[in-house]
């Protein structure tokens, strides 16, 4: 199904229900009625285009947004990949920590499988925090940087002096790292950890990771293929008009 | 473990999406390039080298007896024809299977399956286990060691212990050394206080 601005919101997560975070992420909360896309945004000042292609995107693996999304200004996308920074953070990681704390044996190996598990866990944590702060500090505001002087008639002194030393290219790099990991830990525990004793628990964790796994993939994927391209492309007309090579 | 890869040729969207459909049932499976133009098949082919290329029989009418003579003969690519009706089989010898629009679920299912045990055979997953020899490589990985120092403890190439590691990658389906570290101590090939 295709989302329109005419779509209800109510339908969007009946028809989908994996799209609830990504419509919590934009600050909107339950309890719309019969309220349609359009409605909301205007409701929780969103812009309405930028909207509809992330939540078609993550609805419909085969829509691509990445035409239109580059198009749009870097500041917004920027803006929405910072608050899937903190759901990461703040709400899925440790929810998830929280579940693998609660895991059960009866066994003499309980002290050990919950050590390592949550030993495993807590390493992989510490990944995504030092990657997305390094983001969060160095990356975006580079990039917004780059578009804000793109967009500038005359061209600023210290922007020159930065860009004879930063580059985005070099910040074009993969995630492989942190996708390994949840990989990784999808086969500790559906293959290698011994059954524990709440395998509610179990199911849940692994629901979440997988969730996780699509949400972190959409998320790397905006990055790759709409944020740096976009401002190497900004960035390269930038050094042409300074005469940087 | 290594996928059997596929290229799609075929310009309808509901065809292409179909046929992506079933061959992305089957695990074992992975489409590297869908083509919706006939100018670019051989360029891709020639290229990604897939093991299949699925064409539709439109890309080439006339011409199926040339099919091979126009790729590489680099290629290990082995060809399957879809076609909208059904025809006879003798138009198709020179491929190596074919699909056709009017083939009922089971039956393509059936053809892919047997297209697919010809490159992964049967029975091939099952030998899972670890060798000594990588469980020894498991070990020093937990114990924190690099590549160059696995070598020279275990007495072989830098190289050799690289291979091992892909090795044990495809068979445990765990990468990362933190990862391998868990599997290590589960397994009781290191104890938990050893661990890096």
């Amino acid at each position: 199904m295709l989302i329109t601005k005419k779509t209800k919101l109510a339908e969007v997560i009946h028809q989908n229900y994996h799209l609830i975070p990504i419509i919590t992420r934009f600050g909107i909360n339950f309890g719309f009625g019969d309220k349609n896309v359009e409605q909301i945004c205007e409701k929780y000042d969103i812009r309405q285009d930028f909207f509809l292609e992330i939540i078609n995107a993550f609805n419909d693996e085969d829509y691509s947004p990445i035409n239109k999304l580059q198009n749009l200004p870097l500041e917004i996308t920027v803006s929405y990949l910072l608050k899937s920074h903190q759901y990461f953070n703040k709400v899925k990681l440790p929810h998830i920590e929280n579940l693998i704390s609660k895991l059960e044996w009866t066994s003499a190996e309980n002290k050990k499988n919950k050590s390592i598990l949550n030993k495993f866990f807590i390493q992989y944590r510490k990944e995504v925090t030092e990657h997305t702060l390094h983001e969060e500090n160095e990356v975006y505001p580079f990039i917004i940087e780059i578009e804000k002087n793109y967009n500038l008639s005359q061209n600023n002194i210290d922007f020159y002096r930065l860009l004879e030393k930063k580059s985005v290219i070099k910040y074009a790099e993969t995630h492989d790292e942190l996708n390994t990991s949840l990989l990784d830990l999808k086969n500790i525990i559906i293959k290698y950890l011994p059954p524990s004793d709440n395998i509610d628990i179990t199911e849940q964790i692994l629901n979440e990771i997988f969730d996780l796994e699509k949400d972190m993939k959409d998320h790397t994927d905006i990055e790759n293929s709409v944020v740096i391209p976009v401002a190497i492309k900004m960035e390269n007309k930038l050094r042409k008009r300074f005469n940087l090579k | 473990m290594e996928k059997v890869s596929f290229i799609i040729a075929e310009k309808s969207f509901v065809i292409r999406t179909g046929l992506m459909k079933i061959i992305n049932s089957f695990t074992e499976t992975i489409i590297i390039k869908e083509v919706t133009e006939y100018k670019t098949i051989i360029k891709y082919v020639n290229k990604l080298n897939p093991d299949f290329l699925i064409i539709n029989l439109k890309f080439i009418e006339d011409a199926y007896d040339d099919i091979r003579k126009m790729f590489s003969e680099n290629i290990k690519t082995k060809f399957i024809i879809f076609t909208g009706t059904k025809r006879s089989k003798e138009h198709f010898a020179y491929f190596d299977e074919q699909i056709s629009v009017d083939d009922d679920k089971t039956t393509i299912l059936k053809k892919i399956q047997v297209l697919i045990s010809g490159i992964i055979p049967y029975g091939n997953e099952d030998n899972n286990e670890l060798s000594e020899r990588e469980k020894e490589v498991v070990k020093q990985i937990a114990l924190g060691k690099t590549n160059k120092e696995i070598a020279e403890e275990l007495f072989i190439s830098v190289h050799t212990v690289i291979t091992h590691r892909k090795n044990i990658t495809g068979k445990l389906g765990i990468k990362t050394v933190s990862g391998l570290t868990v599997y290590a101590i589960l397994n009781n090939i290191i104890e938990i206080n050893e661990a890096s």
